[in-house]
């Protein structure tokens, strides 16, 4: 059987993009998780905040790049919000506590938005339109643009947490909570934070995503489940291990597409899960303590 | 000792102004009161006992923002009915339920609409995976059960039952309309569909309705339900033929439309498809890129051809006025509001032609709603339909258009009875 290079060369480009916009939203996930030890069922619901205040940023103005860091900043001030008056009472509770507040909140978000902004569908204008010949295929520049942003977006966090007075902060506490609070680092505030900036890269990556699809009380979804596999397969808590298993998996998922059917294709991420559990549960990229 | 917030918590419960036994008992007399407050239908048929008439849709969940316009025209309906004096001088109660967009919970609440609502008929059910969840726990309790958007083909095919009607379209009779237009389009097609019962159904019946008419369906792609980056999917889409035919409702419509664009697959080949992927909530997000785009509807808001008469102008009327209760932007009637109204309205076509009392007489309105005509009227403001004994299947006007400027424009109104499939039906005994 002759090799497909035509598409395997497509389904590179494929994967990349749509790993690193999985990426951006994983990180988010997996900072939350890795500092405060949270599973954060309503992050799907914060990206989709996002996008609709990008919506309304971007009708207002017509600049998109007000309405990706608007979007962002208001998102990580409802992110803190929520984590001060959901989550900080929580802590020291038994975890479940934790999920079962953030899936309230993802629910009450979500009717939220179906009341606030009712069942129709709205749209984001991409800031880049046109395409570009990409063997066989059309190629949507902005397609290309989402990668680099959100390549950025992540690159600029990790600067931050290695250099930054803040990011270091951040690092101990994830590394040991209480020598950090005895070394004056303020744990609360740090969660706080975290979780607000967590929140800000899911509302980035919503506003970045919105073009694509479409924004809609349910645009998270989808999204979410994706990042809770990536997340656990690179390793929980580990911000380099989710970007790489986002690219691994949309990569693996995208191969899997040239040969079998979508719904065939969309099992290759569940199967790695599986076996990531199975033999490695700690997560590709995962330290064994954890 | 620092307060924390358990402590806060705990006052406010044993503070002794607001203690849980103040609170139960405001709840009790709160409670009391609305008992006291008469239901709305009273003042018009005093103590008449109302017929209940049981609706599953999704309220939550992701086909939520469609369930939100069906009720729309559900309650419009019913409404409607109540003001003009009820069914046999009876009211009608509706009591509706969330199936949360999951067939599981739609059984549940089918169950609980039956036992402890004891609701006399079903009018609802928008996934077609929770109406066929569903179907049986209606035949069960010899309950009729109407359809009110569910289009999944099996319905009123291999699935069908004596208590199931479906008052508006199917697949099947899209496919047959459609295909002489789609042939003339282009010979080749590709079919992208939403890969579970519904999308699955409809891309048999297109390709044969394409296949028939002299036309070729060279390959199909199912994309599963919700999924969110269609691209990698859609890359792979390729070759010589004329055509792309889309199968997608909700937001998959919005993702395919916006997708199949940017990747030019809309601009190499002609774009059509089921008229769910450009309802009027998605055009929207469509904007320009949906431009072209040929798709075929039971229902669309226009006043062109059938569809301009003074029925479906008081009609639109009527639905935009309420959808802007649900919607700020004040969207257009689409399908759905429709097949509830009529739905509902058939249902009470068939109650008052059979004497309906209740859920014993089930097997009288089903004789009455078998092959059951409706004529173009304030009740039917779609137009002219029958139901087909055989399978329970209406068959009414097909309108097929196309997206310009960002509005549809009809090309052609095919009648009901140019959209007549053969029975798929064995009616289980």
């Amino acid at each position: 059987m002759a090799i497909p290079w035509d598409l395997i060369v497509v389904q590179t480009v494929n994967g990349i993009v749509t790993g690193m916009i999985l990426a951006l939203v994983a990180s988010g996930l997996t900072l939350i998780f890795g500092i405060m030890d949270v599973v954060n069922f309503a992050h799907g619901e914060l990206f989709m905040l996002g996008a609709y205040i990008g919506v309304l940023v971007l009708a207002s103005t017509g600049s998109f790049l007000l309405a990706l860091t608007t979007a962002s900043l208001v998102v990580a001030l409802i992110g803190a919000a929520l984590q001060i008056v959901t989550l900080r009472p929580l802590i020291g509770r038994d975890p479940l506590t934790t999920i079962l507040a953030t899936f309230g909140a993802s629910l009450v978000l979500q009717n939220y938005a179906l009341w606030q902004f009712g069942p129709i569908s709205r749209k984001i204008a991409e800031p880049v339109s046109g395409q570009f010949h990409l063997l066989y295929l059309e190629y949507p520049w902005y397609r290309l643009v989402i990668a680099v942003a959100s390549a950025a977006i992540i690159g600029a966090f990790w600067l931050f947490l290695k250099f930054g007075r803040y990011g270091i902060w951040i690092r101990a506490t994830t590394q040991d909570r209480v020598m950090a609070q005895a070394m004056g680092i303020p744990v609360p505030w740090v969660h706080t934070g975290v979780f607000a900036i967590g929140a800000a890269m899911a509302a980035a990556s919503g506003v970045l995503f919105g073009p694509l699809v479409g924004v809609e009380p349910y645009m998270g979804l989808p999204w979410v489940l994706k990042a809770f596999i990536v997340v656990v397969v690179g390793g929980m808590g580990s911000f380099g291990g989710s970007i790489a298993a986002a690219i691994f998996v949309s990569l693996l998922e995208s191969y899997a597409s040239i040969w079998v059917s979508p719904s065939q294709a969309i099992i290759v991420s569940f199967v790695v899960l599986i076996l990531t559990l199975l033999f490695r549960p700690t997560g590709l990229f995962g330290s064994a303590s954890r | 000792m620092t307060k924390t917030w358990n402590d806060d918590n705990e006052d406010f419960w044993y503070s002794g102004k607001v203690t849980r036994r103040r609170l139960v008992g405001w709840g009790g007399g709160i409670l009391g009161a609305t008992m006291l407050v008469p239901a709305p239908w009273r003042a018009a048929f005093g103590a008449e006992k109302p017929f209940k008439v049981g609706s599953l849709q999704p309220l939550t969940g992701p086909a939520a923002p469609g369930g939100k316009t069906s009720i729309v025209g559900l309650q419009m309906a019913v409404d409607r009915i109540n003001k003009t004096g009820g069914i046999h001088g009876r009211p009608v109660q509706l009591i509706i339920e969330d199936d949360e967009s999951k067939p599981d919970v739609g059984r549940r609440k089918a169950q609980k609409l039956v036992e402890e609502d004891e609701v006399d008929v079903s009018c609802g059910g928008f996934l077609s995976n929770v109406c066929l969840a569903c179907m049986p726990v209606w035949a069960q309790n010899k309950i009729v059960n109407m359809i009110s958007v569910c289009l999944d083909t099996t319905i009123t095919g291999s699935a069908c039952n004596k208590y199931t009607f479906r008052p508006f379209d199917a697949a099947p009779a899209q496919a047959v309309a459609f295909g002489p237009e789609l042939v003339k389009l282009g010979k080749k097609w590709h079919i992208v569909y939403a890969d579970y019962s519904w999308g699955q159904s409809t891309r048999d019946a297109y390709a044969e309705g394409i296949k028939k008419h002299g036309g070729e369906v060279v390959g199909a792609t199912g994309i599963p339900i919700g999924t969110a980056d269609m691209t990698p999917f859609l890359s792979k889409i390729t070759g010589n033929f004329d055509g792309l035919f889309g199968i997608f409702f909700g937001k998959d419509g919005v993702t395919l439309g916006n997708q199949a664009y940017d990747l030019g697959l809309t601009k190499k080949y002609k774009f059509a498809g089921d008229g769910a992927i450009a309802v009027p909530s998605n055009l929207p997000a469509l904007g320009n890129k949906i431009e072209g785009f040929y798709g075929i509807d039971r229902y669309i808001p226009v006043f062109q051809g059938p569809l301009d008469n003074p029925y479906n102008r008081r009609f639109f009327a009527e639905a935009a006025k309420r959808l802007k209760t649900v919607a700020p932007q004040a969207p257009v009637p689409d399908r759905y509001v429709q097949s509830n109204y009529e739905a509902m309205n058939c249902l009470k076509l068939g109650m008052e032609k059979s004497g309906f009392t209740g859920r014993k007489d089930s097997n009288k309105l089903i004789a009455a709603l078998e092959g059951l005509h409706m004529k173009l009227s304030d009740d039917f403001p779609q137009g002219d339909k029958f139901l087909r004994k055989e399978d329970h299947q209406a068959f009414l006007t097909e309108f097929i258009y196309q997206i310009k400027g960002g509005k549809y424009h009809l090309i052609e109104a095919v009648p009901a009875d140019k959209t007549v499939y053969p029975s798929m039906c064995t009616m289980p005994a």
